[in-house]
């Protein structure tokens, strides 16, 4: 209770002399230090340190807060918070979340199916190859081997001498990103102009020569609105919340005036 | 009426037997199923490869719903999170993005248990709990005049104070809530600063956006968290992932509020199993953990058993060995023969304040595995037979693997080249720190250097670039991947996108190394990573090893197998490193066991590195050559790229400085499989080991 009594004595002498240092009676320049502020300082102290502050600390627990009032009011007066990155995109993320929190309701199956429509190219299934190849490993010629390979093939002569694949012979229904995932970047000039059920190559990858032959292609297509219609749906609401932000920089925007220097040079 | 002393005693114990039998429910247990309407893709047909497939994940990453992310300034959600897993790129809060070489095939969101959450919601000044003293060093912690890391000691300050636990604030005994929470065995509900409802709602975010992401054959994800305990006093780490198999998940984590001993989380799990729930639990960070991870006895210091072996084995079947702060799989200190123990150290405590130093023994992995051999010859069981993963432990949403694109893990405290101490701080940062130091009373964390004002070594520059789980399943579904899990088929890379197959038999010699099926062959005749190989009569093994290289990375440079085992007369443990294969058609040393330098060399000015040195695969069948058949062992693979340019030498050549010294300045990335078990046939002779039980036989 001692302890009590004489913060608040010492927060009213901090207020006084602050008050007469900047000599100012206006009403921005009173620092308020609430009880509940004070003392969650105190507790943060002991439960950090073990025991009670002593006279002395509580002095500069107080002046160390008043002081960082004092700078940061300064700071606002002066402008700092103004062209601060850091400050400005959480400003912006902060009105982001305000204006995104706000759930649209359901909407009919009109809304929906345009939305669809709109968005078609999100639904896109990826066309997708069918394959086996023949792998010839780096450091044991492979190039030649390959060259070779295929040649006996066309002569159908067996067996044809190939390397076992890490990643095994046979692959179905694989996109372009999943097989260059599996061969490197390289290897996907392969699919430009491939003819199904005939081997060709050599093509080089990350780990040697393939040769390929391509089984089977799917081409892409765009699965009908039924079959995807929650999915629609959840990316409905998931574009009408980034829409809310869109829409509000939209309705604002025609109230600034934006001006770049057209000679900059850089 | 007056009753008696001893009948007031006899009804009040009724009373209490009663209610413990009836009244209590356990709220952990309640199942929640969060699957979602969501149509099958159209081409339903998944591709299954009996042969397996290496799947690349990460089960190991934090959103703002932890209650340290939050501090560390993290605003990614749990969306974000597998946005980025999947290819996208987001923000770094620091504003810069972060966005993989590669997409990832699955990917769990493993927020904090304890206060999942929370920590937004003290910081929203308009929240009830906000108004709560306590709360108030959070307030609006992520607010624009913080969002910066010059609020490095509050933020530093407040991750220890919440990890261990200070804020924590119980309501009196006679709260209703306190009734409550004994009632529901939900100890949460009678402290302050826990409000269930936020809570809760929390938990089911993360296990929405799993299901909202997962997509059979092309991404899984998982519904995880994370268990967050330690040992009292000592601040030994006792951290586990916990990820579910299917849709539905209990209503809430089972936190270190309920219970700090991970035996419990255990017997939790098993409750759940029972209602058809199954999941499993990774420990990592065992280099923080003071040697508590892996004991010699129970957490409560009982003698290990075998109940205990298989509880934890049925429950933790895998450990991360290798993450940002640092790689568990040994110490210079536990294995002073392997010339690459010293990898990636990080030998300080979990969320220590001051830092301070881990004790290596029991808290490295081959450690475990060696002294796992040593209880079954006291024949308690070995409760240390799990298989290896890496994750990052990424507090960002996105996990950092590449030495090149680095962002450490934890937000504003690491997300500056000066802040992890690759290069100088500026004069700005130094003073803060000494501020830090006057006012938390820590050891002034700086270092003067030849190149100027290091932050002091031993903290953030011990952490690394680092790693990924592996699986090798049939398709990419969440079933396929996590019985992977379960049997332990899988390795850890440090961030590399290499890959391994390892095989144990006795018969491999007879499968050709360049036919077509080896694999399915080795299959057929063998055991693969993760399993038992049972003796067959003095029989000696061999070993088939394969590994292809990252084809987007760096060149492999020898696969090397690392037995350890017990003497079967003595029961002293040792361990061997063998080089089995080489790069470049290079021969291992029979004496030595080494592969000679096969002259990969990094230039520290560019990190650049030499060309054609390297193979882009390595492949052996190899047979032990110091055999004994009657000696527990195991074996397991660690693949060693060649040497490339560590992140902290990456920092400095970026921002104009030479490499700070006393760091390593290049590591190898490296991988590394489960080991297979050698499990000797059982002697004639029974033999008791002194001190030994005689409940089970193992």
């Amino acid at each position: 209770m001692r302890t009590r009594i004489l913060i608040f004595f010492i927060v009213g002498l901090l207020i006084f002399f602050l008050d007469v240092a900047f000599n100012s009676d206006e009403s921005d320049k009173d620092i308020y230090i609430s009880d509940q502020e004070l003392t969650s300082l105190i507790t943060a102290w002991k439960s950090q340190v073990g025991r009670n502050p002593t006279d002395e600390e509580i002095v500069k627990i107080i002046n160390n807060l008043v002081e960082e009032e004092i700078l940061y009011r300064e700071a606002l007066s002066l402008g700092l918070d103004k062209e601060d990155r850091i400050i400005k995109r959480r400003l912006a993320q902060k009105i982001t979340f305000l204006k995104q929190e706000t759930l649209p309701e359901n909407p009919n199956q009109e809304i929906l199916e345009q939305f669809y429509n709109e968005h078609k190219e999100r639904y896109f299934t990826k066309p997708s190859y069918s394959f086996t190849h023949l792998f010839f490993a780096q450091d044991t010629d492979s190039e030649r081997r390959s060259i070779q390979a295929l040649q006996d093939l066309l002569d159908d002569k067996a067996p044809i001498d190939s390397d076992p694949y890490f990643l095994g012979k046979n692959f179905t229904d694989k996109t372009i990103e999943e097989i260059a995932r599996n061969f490197g970047n390289d290897f996907i000039v392969a699919f430009d102009h491939l003819e199904s059920n005939q081997w060709s190559g050599p093509f080089e990858s990350s780990f040697g020569h393939h040769l390929v032959l391509l089984r089977d292609y799917k081409d892409g297509f765009f699965p009908s609105f039924n079959t995807i219609k929650d999915q629609v749906l959840n990316d409905y609401f998931t574009q009408i919340k980034e829409n809310a932000v869109e829409q509000y920089i939209n309705d604002v925007k025609s109230e600034y005036r934006i001006i770049i220097n057209p000679n900059l040079e850089f | 009426m007056k009753l008696s002393k001893s009948s007031i005693v006899i009804i009040v114990a009724l009373g209490i037997f009663l209610i413990y039998m009836f009244g209590q429910s356990e709220s952990s247990l309640e199942i929640v199923d969060f699957s979602m309407d969501k149509p099958e893709a159209p081409t339903t047909s998944i591709a299954s490869n009996e042969n397996r497939n290496p799947y690349y994940g990460d089960l190991h990453v934090h959103t703002k719903y932890s209650f340290d992310a939050y501090v560390f300034g993290i605003t990614a959600t749990p969306d974000d999170a597998y946005r980025y897993a999947q290819g996208e790129g987001i923000k770094h809060p620091l504003g810069y993005e972060m966005k993989l070489r590669e997409p990832l095939d699955f990917y769990a969101v493993t927020d904090h248990g304890i206060y999942m959450g929370m920590m937004e919601a003290y910081a929203d000044t308009s929240t009830k709990i906000s108004q709560n003293s306590w709360a108030i060093p959070i307030h609006n912690i992520n607010s624009p005049e913080n969002l910066n890391d010059g609020s490095f000691a509050t933020r530093a300050n407040l991750f220890s104070s919440l990890i261990r636990g200070i804020i924590i604030n119980p309501y009196p005994y006679w709260h209703p809530k306190v009734i409550r929470a004994w009632f529901t065995k939900n100890t949460a509900l009678a402290l302050k600063s826990f409000d269930y409802d936020v809570h809760k709602s929390a938990w089911a975010d993360v296990a929405r956006a799993a299901e909202e992401h997962n997509n059979p054959g092309k991404f899984t994800s998982f519904i995880g968290y994370e268990f967050t305990s330690s040992t009292n006093v000592e601040g030994g780490n006792l951290h586990r992932n916990v990820i579910f198999n299917s849709s539905k998940a209990p209503i809430r984590p089972w936190s270190r509020i309920d219970s700090i001993n991970p035996e419990d989380l255990w017997t939790w799990m098993d409750k759940l199993r029972d209602k058809g729930v199954d999941s499993l639990a990774m420990p990592h960070n065992s280099n923080g953990s003071n040697g508590q991870m892996f004991e010699m006895e129970t957490f409560r210091s009982y003698p290990i058993d075998t109940i205990y072996s298989e509880k934890r084995m049925r429950n933790e079947p895998v450990v991360e060995i290798t993450q940002v702060k640092g790689t568990s799989e040994t110490h210079p200190l536990l294995s002073p023969d392997d010339e690459w123990a010293d990898f990636a150290i990080m030998d300080k405590r979990i969320g220590s304040r001051p830092p301070t130093y881990s004790m290596a023994p029991g808290g490295y992995v081959r450690d475990a595995y060696l002294r796992g051999l040593s209880l079954s010859w006291t024949r308690q069981g070995n409760p240390y037979k799990f298989g290896l993963i890496g994750s990052s432990d990424s507090h960002t949403g996105a996990g950092a693997y590449d030495e090149n694109n680095y962002w450490s893990k934890v937000g504003l405290l690491d997300g500056t080249a000066e802040a992890r101490g690759a290069v100088p701080l500026t004069a700005e940062r130094v003073e803060m720190l000494k501020e830090y130091s006057k006012e938390y009373r820590q050891p002034l964390g700086i270092s003067e250097e030849e190149q100027g004002t290091y932050t002091a070594p031993g903290f953030f520059d011990q952490w690394g670039a680092s790693g990924l789980a592996v699986a090798w399943a049939e398709e990419n579904t969440r079933d396929s991947i996590f019985k992977a899990f379960k049997r332990k088929e899988v390795f850890a890379t440090t961030g590399t996108r290499m890959a391994v197959r390892f095989f144990a038999g006795y018969d491999m010699q007879s499968i050709d190394l360049n036919s077509e099926s080896l694999i399915k062959e080795a299959y057929a005749k063998g055991v693969t990573m993760g399993a038992d190989l049972m003796a067959e009569g003095t029989q000696s093994p061999d070993f088939l090893v394969w590994a292809q290289r990252d084809k987007n990375g760096t060149p492999l440079q020898r696969i090397q197998i690392i037995k350890g085992w017990i003497d079967p007369t003595s029961s002293t443990p040792y361990e061997m490193v063998y080089d089995v294969v080489c790069s470049d058609g290079l021969s291992v040393d029979p004496l030595t066991h080494r592969c000679p330098d096969n002259g990969a060399r990094v230039d520290i000015n560019d990190c650049s590195i030499s060309q054609d040195v390297g193979s882009a695969e390595l492949k052996t069948t190899w047979s032990d050559p110091d055999f004994n058949p009657e000696a527990k062992s195991f074996y397991y693979v660690r693949v060693l790229e060649n040497p490339t340019c560590r992140w902290s030498t990456w920092d400095a050549i970026k921002a104009g400085y030479k490499p700070r010294s006393g760091l390593h300045q290049t590591i190898q990335e490296r991988a590394w499989t489960s080991p297979i078990w050698y499990i000797p046939q059982k002697g004639d002779l029974d033999i008791i080991p002194l001190g030994g039980t005689f409940r089970t036989v193992n």
